[in-house]
């Protein structure tokens, strides 16, 4: 089971709905897994990648939008994270028959979600809540 | 662990550490001695202060400014690299000492369950220099796990075996480890240790900064700058700049992944020795190379030679191929790159 305690909050509004629906469905997949549900779990994997993928596109707007000098880096970042994601779909497609694929999958999602995501946010954390504090904060995308 | 810093005076040995080791994983820090690996786990342990950031465990923050567990409340394992064991002390009596909380009978069984774990439970009455180093290590292990901790720390753990022994108790402590289904988390120098051990595999680099973070395989095969790709050992190394969207080499044009790089600019491909792959025929493309030396490892072979015509003739290269190399058979051979062993960066990195 993932949680985001408060020292994973990015005290941002926005990203933290965001981060929370996706661990969300995480956990829904975990317990899928649990569960021996499979096919559950195969259906959920690719709703965890389109949100992923809004997500990203959300908080590269609202870094774009607040002016966060490393929007750039960020992006790349987010970008380099599509291989991951792909292999996600791909273990998805074989988990009604291997519980190794399923192993696997548990363990990239939860990386994924706490180092590739939260963790990485927290370079921007500091300065995204000084930035939206001052009241200049959007998050129509 | 979120927003680790750390500096001794105007030292920064930790820069903005952030970092989870979900249960029943490992997560392995490399890094050469002196970037700050160790005090990471120092700070996860409590036996450093902490100076910013924080550390959760499960629910509970166990560090974050002036707050701070004590170590023995922290419900954490930690093995060092010279084991530490107390001398005095039997093999079983060093088990159960962690295991304070718990009445003599308990604690006796549970130090004996652990000890049967790593295969120690028949040398449970003898003393620690009556073993081996593998042996002590083993009991270190049980030592470390019998309080049943959220987090295990593991401090170059098998620094100090010798090559056998190593790699048989890496993988019994491996295994000990995801049967107890506890969160580990190891610092290791040895990228070959950190790519066996390691569900993830966290880069640390000067001024202990994290240069890269993810699995083994993205660590080999997408080191993301030349300080990481140089980690496992020499690589050849080719400048020139880019043309049509590739760096051209007696090897044939040596393709750039990175899509931003502009024509004209400097770049650098760094090749592993284990990318380069000889043959008899020049069917497959490559460059006529002249043989210098082979050198026999064992299960490999180091062979250094040169690049008979082309943009790069004359210059030397080495590589790496399973099993000898025949001196006695060759005649004219051939060296092609294999695409996934080429790594472009920018020249000035």
């Amino acid at each position: 089971m993932v949680e985001i305690t408060r020292s994973f909050e990015i005290e941002v509004e926005m990203i933290d709905n965001d981060h929370r629906r996706l661990v969300e469905i995480i956990n829904e997949i975990t317990q899928a897994i649990d569960d021996d549900r499979p096919e559950e779990c195969a259906r959920l994997v690719p709703d965890f990648v389109t949100f992923s993928k809004q997500h990203f596109a959300r908080e590269e707007a609202l870094l774009e939008k607040n002016g966060y000098p490393q929007v750039d880096k960020h992006r790349k970042h987010h970008a380099s994270l599509d291989d991951k994601m792909k292999t996600m779909e791909a273990l998805a497609l074989n988990v009604v028959d291997s519980p190794a694929a399923r192993d696997a999958l548990r363990k990239e999602l939860v990386f994924f979600m706490m180092d590739d995501v939260i963790n990485e946010d927290m370079d921007f954390k500091s300065f995204l809540v000084q930035a939206t504090s001052k009241g200049n904060e959007t998050t129509d995308g | 662990m979120v927003g680790i810093h750390h500096a001794y005076g105007t030292t920064k040995v930790l820069n903005n550490i952030s970092l989870t080791v979900p249960a029943g994983e490992l997560v392995c820090l490399l890094g050469p001695s002196g970037c700050g690996k160790t005090t990471l786990l120092r700070i996860a342990a409590g036996l450093e202060q902490l100076q910013a950031g924080s550390v959760t465990i499960d629910e509970t923050v166990i560090a974050e400014g002036a707050a701070q567990l004590p170590p023995e409340e922290r419900r954490i394992g930690f093995m060092f690299q010279d084991y530490a064991l107390f001398p005095h002390l039997s093999v079983l009596d060093n088990v159960i000492f962690g295991l304070f909380r718990q009445d003599r009978r308990t604690a006796r069984a549970r130090a004996m369950e652990m000890l049967d774990q790593v295969g120690m439970v028949q040398h449970a009455e003898k003393y620690p220099h009556m073993l081996s180093g593998g042996q002590q290590q083993r009991v270190a292990l049980a030592r470390a796990l019998a309080p049943e901790p959220r987090l295990v720390l593991l401090d170059e753990p098998f620094s100090d075996l010798d090559t056998n022994m190593r790699a048989r108790i890496r993988q019994q402590t491996l295994t000990v480890l995801k049967q107890n289904n506890v969160a580990t988390l190891m610092v290791t120098h040895d990228p070959k240790e950190a790519m066996f051990m390691a569900d993830r595999i966290k880069v640390l680099g000067d001024q202990g900064r994290i240069l890269q973070s993810g699995r083994p395989a993205d660590i080999y095969y997408k080191p993301t700058d030349e300080y990481v790709a140089r980690l496992f050992g020499p690589m050849n190394m080719i400048d020139g700049v880019v043309e049509q969207g590739g760096l051209k080499s007696s090897f044939g044009t040596l393709a750039l992944e990175d899509p931003t790089v502009v024509e004209g600019a400097a770049v650098r491909v760094l090749i592993r020795p284990e990318g380069i792959i000889l043959s008899k025929g020049d069917d497959d493309g490559g460059a006529p190379v002249e043989i210098l030396s082979a050198h026999l490892l064992g299960d490999s072979s180091i062979v250094r030679f040169k690049v008979r015509s082309g943009i790069n003739s004359g210059s030397e290269f080495h590589l790496r191929m399973p099993g000898a190399f025949d001196l006695t058979e060759i005649g004219q051979i051939w060296a092609r790159v294999d695409p996934r062993h080429a790594f472009q960066y920018p020249q000035n990195q």
